[in-house]
């Protein structure tokens, strides 16, 4: 909200320094966005055309004397057209500093101007909202009045943030309210008393069909003038981010922004008989709104009619049919309160927000109709309307439920004591009625403040006004307690480890749009049938929720120049029974160059391998993996792994699949490795067994077998055929080609044997050895390479 | 040949081959060759068996003299060969200026470096940290929160919708519901986590972002833990000399709550043209306050015994003001360089 200074401090002392405001305002609740510095402006007064006529040697330009108070009158010209004797202007004088420029003494056509009529532009105000040319004052106006200091146009303005539970300080009678309490100064509030009230005369009549328009003050002025409003207002108006339009609907906005209660005045011969009626909008009910804009509502609207058409969405904008003009002599004023989440939902539906509505759906108290009225009827008078007799409709306005609040609870939230006294003292600044009974005090919050309704809120409502420094710092002692920080650590010890492992940890968005599917099928592949969707994506850039950690780390790897490694940790979404759902994963690649080697053999893949093993070693403490080969999406089909631990699949280890590599632009092969975070086992402490004393042996074996035959069944048959003596057996080097059968292939494997109690001979090895290449040569065919 | 011929020309060989030698390695040879098991000296000692019994001892002890003398020229030889080697060592000169080999090393990235930092700080002050779901449904996010349907404050958890009732988490306290249903007072957790907000990117905003929450429910639990707590999480994170401010501030979970602010670490407070907190000496971190007696009440606490805090931090954010990081959405860029320098 934007607050004009010199406005917040008719109601109440401030610090000289907008800085100083700003501080205090934040210290309460209310951080300020911005300070708007306002130009350095001298020298512009006010002044009087005594005369105006034409220039002697210019069509264009006019030449008017001008009175300004106790000087000589000044002769200046100008080019502008609105201008006429008798007016009341704004001129900026020799030496006057404007924004822009500095008036110095010069001759237009051969005559010497003495200064320049200046408009709203050159005040620095908004020049579309004011007059088009010179700027106009009210008669009223002393000719000579320094125009910057009268109206104080050098006040800075703050945007002010105020948050959702407090609609009554989006008024400047409401923060003022709050900085007089906070400083122990009276607040200076305008005149709420309505002096229609005891007037008698004519009545609106309302029907209030919603129980969604909880409270309706209306009121019937006569003799109403309107045009534009005194440039005060205007003024005012315009610097709180308000457009002026005429003197009544300045009015209506004006009081919004002084006390947060938004009105609406109708023009009362546009409303048959005086009747209005809150009711819901008819299915496809046309409403053309006093901006123009045109609009079919539906019954989720709530509208105030006349008995023939609707006349106002209620809470957010009056109909064009019925808008005070400058004609209008006679008008309704509509102070209404309304359910909060109705105006909320509306707006939201018809795509609309107002300032009022701003309020409205935040749900106003509903004393603040009566406030806002008798401030219009104040302004209305001034103004000159005659004011009948305020009426209100609705239900009946209750005092606030007392609340009864245990002292100690201020040391039990806050933990510092404050004495009975100041706690009543400071809230009573605020307008909260407070009495002592045993202990306790019983509160009553006052009627503009709906936000209060518990002990806790009170308890902030005193340490705001004691100032929330008071609150002194102590670290707690934190008791025992069950909860286990599981699924947490094991992320930490993943992204450690891999890290260790030379992967670095990328972090990526989970929403990505249709192009990420384009490029899977482009590749070849099927992307996920039912992927998570989101309904209301910013962009289609957010369309949907990522299938798999793969995409991201292949335009990862893309970006770099040569070979990278890369991990991350994060969650997959997938649809399963028409239900969202997602798994926390980890995924980690690296792209190398291809190694000179031939087509049954990848050395990039055995490194990947040796990567993901050393991972589950350190994540599960066991230190032997079982892989078989295999196929999954996003793979290459002849070189791919899962890893298996108790039978039970923890990880997929392999080659990316070369199409998705090439369509995300990777122009080296990847490896990569993903797994669930959750199917990893626990951590199984290892437990020392302590190793022979006596030396070891071994043999290496050079095994031909069919092609076909995985290594690791080779090992582990070697394993087991060469008995409790053999603690390894490894294969080392693999050949295929000419040395051997078609069709066949040989594998070096090296034997280790070891005796627990005796050095092993060499007679007994190759005892061993030679029974277990028998065995071999049973079960898998296999002979001895030559 | 006799013993003795067998001698001479044993150590006449010895000889040649200890010339003939070759650096320290090459000795061990010649010591097998000679003196091993199945050395020569063993061939000759073997020979003593077939003379008389009288000439035995005599011959036995020149062979351990000639055996002696061969390990003393072998000793020798080995500490000459080994001094010469060490005395080559020692000349080499290399250029110590040269660029390192550098270990293949990974990293963590910075944001998540700053989690797992405040993550370690609270844990060792006695808290759990806890992760939860990414998709929650309404009741988690607000409802339980004290955010009812059309309240004002959902305005500012501008969520992304999966199904009419699910959506991505705007902020990780739904996880402040599922811990406090699943456990007993006290309840001392962290929750790091990602969460969504349909927010228009810039450099100072993401859509997507991670927090960290805090919640701490016992007897006796005020906000001058909170601020204790707060305090000591700066110090560890952005420098020892940080201090904590609360403002008042609004959110339907807590009451009183507060908008945290640290001291600019960039400027320590002195403000000014401070690029970094735009002049104010202070860095805004995010909310927190004291639990709302409804929000205990929807878990079944009761809040005139159990009091507690919660707060709720970005993460980015935090790791931005730490590494003086000029826009935010490089924590999602993953550039080589950012990695690599903030490795």
């Amino acid at each position: 909200m934007r607050v004009p200074l010199a406005w917040l401090r008719d109601y109440v002392e401030l610090p000289a320094d907008p800085a100083a405001v700003a501080e205090m305002l934040a210290l309460l609740g209310f951080p300020v966005a911005a300070i708007e510095k306002r130009p350095v402006i001298t020298g512009v007064i006010a002044g009087r055309i005594a005369e105006l006529g034409k220039h002697p040697n210019a069509d264009r330009l006019q030449v008017g004397r001008i009175e300004v108070g106790d000087g000589a009158p000044l002769t200046i010209a100008t080019a502008a057209t609105n201008v006429a004797a008798g007016q009341t202007i704004a001129v900026a004088t020799i030496g006057a500093r404007l924004p822009k420029l500095t008036i110095e003494r010069r001759k237009m056509r051969g005559l010497e101007s003495e200064g320049m009529m200046i408009s709203a532009e050159e005040l620095a105000l908004p020049d579309e909202w004011f007059e088009d040319g010179i700027m106009q004052f009210e008669e009223s106006l002393q000719p000579g009045t320094d125009v910057v200091e009268y109206f104080r146009l050098s006040e800075a303005v703050l945007d002010v943030e105020i948050t959702s539970n407090r609609v009554d300080a989006m008024s400047l009678i409401g923060l003022a309210r709050e900085l007089a309490a906070y400083q122990n100064v009276p607040l200076r509030a305008p005149e709420l008393s309505n002096p229609g009230e005891g007037a008698g005369g004519a009545k609106a009549n309302v029907t209030i069909e919603s129980p969604d328009c909880r409270r309706f003050v209306s009121q019937i002025f006569t003799g109403v003038r309107s045009g534009s409003s005194p440039a005060w207002m205007r003024i005012r108006l315009a610097l709180a981010g308000q457009r002026p339009i005429n003197r009544l609907v300045d009015i209506s906005n004006y009081v919004m922004l002084e006390t947060a209660q938004p009105l609406h005045f109708y023009d009362a011969a546009k409303i048959p008989n005086h009747h209005l009626i809150v009711r819901d909008a008819r299915e496809g009910e046309r409403f053309v709104a006093l901006d123009g804009s045109e609009r079919e509502l539906s019954p989720q609207a709530l509208v105030i009619a006349s008995e023939t058409s609707a006349e106002c969405l209620a809470g957010l904008m009056g109909a064009r049919s019925s808008e005070v003009t400058d004609q209008t002599a006679e008008l309704i004023l509509e102070s209404a309160n309304f359910s909060g989440a109705r105006i909320r939902r509306t707006a939201g539906q018809l795509g609309f927000r107002t300032e009022a509505s701003s309020r409205h759906e935040k749900s106003l108290a509903p004393a603040l109709t009566a406030v806002g009225a008798a401030r219009a009827a104040q302004l209305l008078v001034q103004a000159g309307a005659m004011p009948h007799e305020p009426v209100a409709f609705g239900q009946p306005l209750s005092a606030a439920a007392p609340i009864d609040f245990k002292i100690s609870d201020v040391k039990r939230l806050l933990g510092y004591d404050l004495p009975p006294q100041e706690i009543t003292e400071r809230l009573d600044g605020l307008g909260f009625k407070v009495e002592p009974a045993d202990g306790m005090l019983r509160v009553v919050p006052p009627e503009w403040r709906t936000d209060v309704t518990c002990s806790a809120d009170v308890i902030e409502e005193i340490a705001r006004m004691a100032g929330y420094d008071l609150i002194a710092s102590e670290i707690p002692a934190v008791r025992a307690h069950e909860i286990a920080s599981g699924d947490y650590r094991r992320e930490r010890k993943v992204a450690t480890t891999l890290a260790a492992l030379g992967y670095r940890e990328i972090v990526t968005y989970s929403l990505h749009g249709v192009q990420v599917y384009d490029k899977i099928r482009r590749a070849g592949v099927e992307p996920p049938a039912r992927p998570v969707e989101v309904q209301n994506p910013l962009s289609e850039e957010q369309r949907y929720m990522r299938h798999s950690l793969g995409p991201a780390m292949l335009t990862h790897l893309a970006r770099a120049n040569g070979p990278d490694r890369a991990f991350e940790i994060g969650r997959i979404f997938y649809t399963e029974d028409r239900q969202p759902l997602e798994t926390p994963m980890v995924f980690f690649a690296f792209s190398a160059a291809p190694q000179n080697e031939p087509e049954w053999h990848d050395e990039n893949f055995l490194r990947a391998k040796g990567d993901c093993e050393a991972f589950l070693r350190a994540m599960t403490g066991r230190s032997r993996f079982e892989t078989a080969a295999d196929e999954r999406d996003g793979f290459h089909p002849g070189k791919t792994g899962v890893v298996l631990m108790d039978g039970r699949e923890i990880a997929v280890v392999g080659e990316v699949d070369p199409r998705l590599v090439r369509t995300f632009g990777v122009r080296l092969p990847v490896y990569a490795c993903r797994m669930i975070l959750s199917a990893l086992p626990p951590y199984d402490v290892p437990q020392f067994q302590p190793p022979s004393k006596f030396p070891s042996t071994y043999r290496d074996l050079a095994l031909v077998c069919d092609a076909d035959v995985p290594a690791q069944r080779l090992e582990s048959a070697l394993r087991t055929a060469a008995g409790a003596w053999c603690t390894a057996a490894t294969a080392f080097d693999e050949y295929r080609g000419s040395q051997v059968p078609a069709g066949k292939k040989s594998i070096a494997i090296r034997v280790t044997l070891q005796k627990p109690d005796a050095t092993m001979t060499d007679a007994e090895a190759d005892a061993v050895i030679e029974q277990a290449v028998s065995t071999l040569r049973a079960d898998f065919g296999v002979t001895l390479r030559a | 040949m006799n013993l003795v011929d067998n001698l001479e020309d044993l150590r006449a060989r010895f000889e040649d081959a200890l010339k003939n030698s070759a650096g320290a390695g090459s000795l061990d040879a010649v010591r097998v060759a000679f003196l091993g098991r199945s050395g020569e000296v063993t061939a000759v000692r073997r020979s003593i068996g077939k003379l008389p019994p009288a000439e035995r001892p005599a011959a036995g002890q020149r062979i351990n003299e000639a055996v002696e003398k061969m390990e003393r020229a072998l000793d020798e030889a080995q500490a000459n060969a080994e001094a010469l080697e060490v005395g080559a060592s020692l000349s080499q000169r290399i250029d110590a200026t040269f660029p390192a080999v550098p270990p293949r090393q990974g990293s963590i990235h910075p944001m998540k470096r700053v989690m797992h930092d405040v993550c370690a700080y609270f844990e060792r002050h006695g808290f759990a940290v806890v992760v939860g779901p990414e998709i929650e449904p309404d009741y988690y996010n607000f409802d339980a929160l004290n955010i009812p349907p059309d309240h004002p404050a959902r305005e500012g958890f501008d969520s992304f919708f999966l199904t009419p009732n699910l959506l991505l988490r705007p902020h990780t306290s739904p996880m402040q519901i599922r811990t406090m249903q699943q456990h007993r007072p006290p309840v001392a957790v962290v929750v790091p986590g990602t969460c969504y907000r349909r927010d228009a990117v810039d450099a100072r905003h993401l859509y997507q972002f991670n927090q960290c929450e805090g919640l701490l429910i016992d007897e006796g639990v005020h906000m001058g833990h909170l601020k204790g707590m707060l305090t000591g999480m700066c110090r560890e994170i952005f420098g020892a000399e940080q201090q904590v401010r609360f403002r008042p501030s609004y959110f339907p979970f807590t009451e009183p709550s507060a908008e945290v602010d640290t001291t600019c670490p960039l400027c320590r407070g002195a403000g000014g043209e401070c690029r970094m907190c735009g002049g104010s000496g202070w860095i805004e971190l995010g909310g927190a306050g004291m639990v709302h007696p409804n929000v205990l009440r929807n878990v079944d606490y009761d809040p005139d015994v159990y009091s507690g805090w919660a707060f709720g931090f970005g993460v980015e954010r935090m790791a931005l003001v730490r590494y003086d990081v000029d826009d935010i959405r490089r924590f999602f860029e993953n550039d080589d360089a950012f990695l690599e320098q903030l490795a």
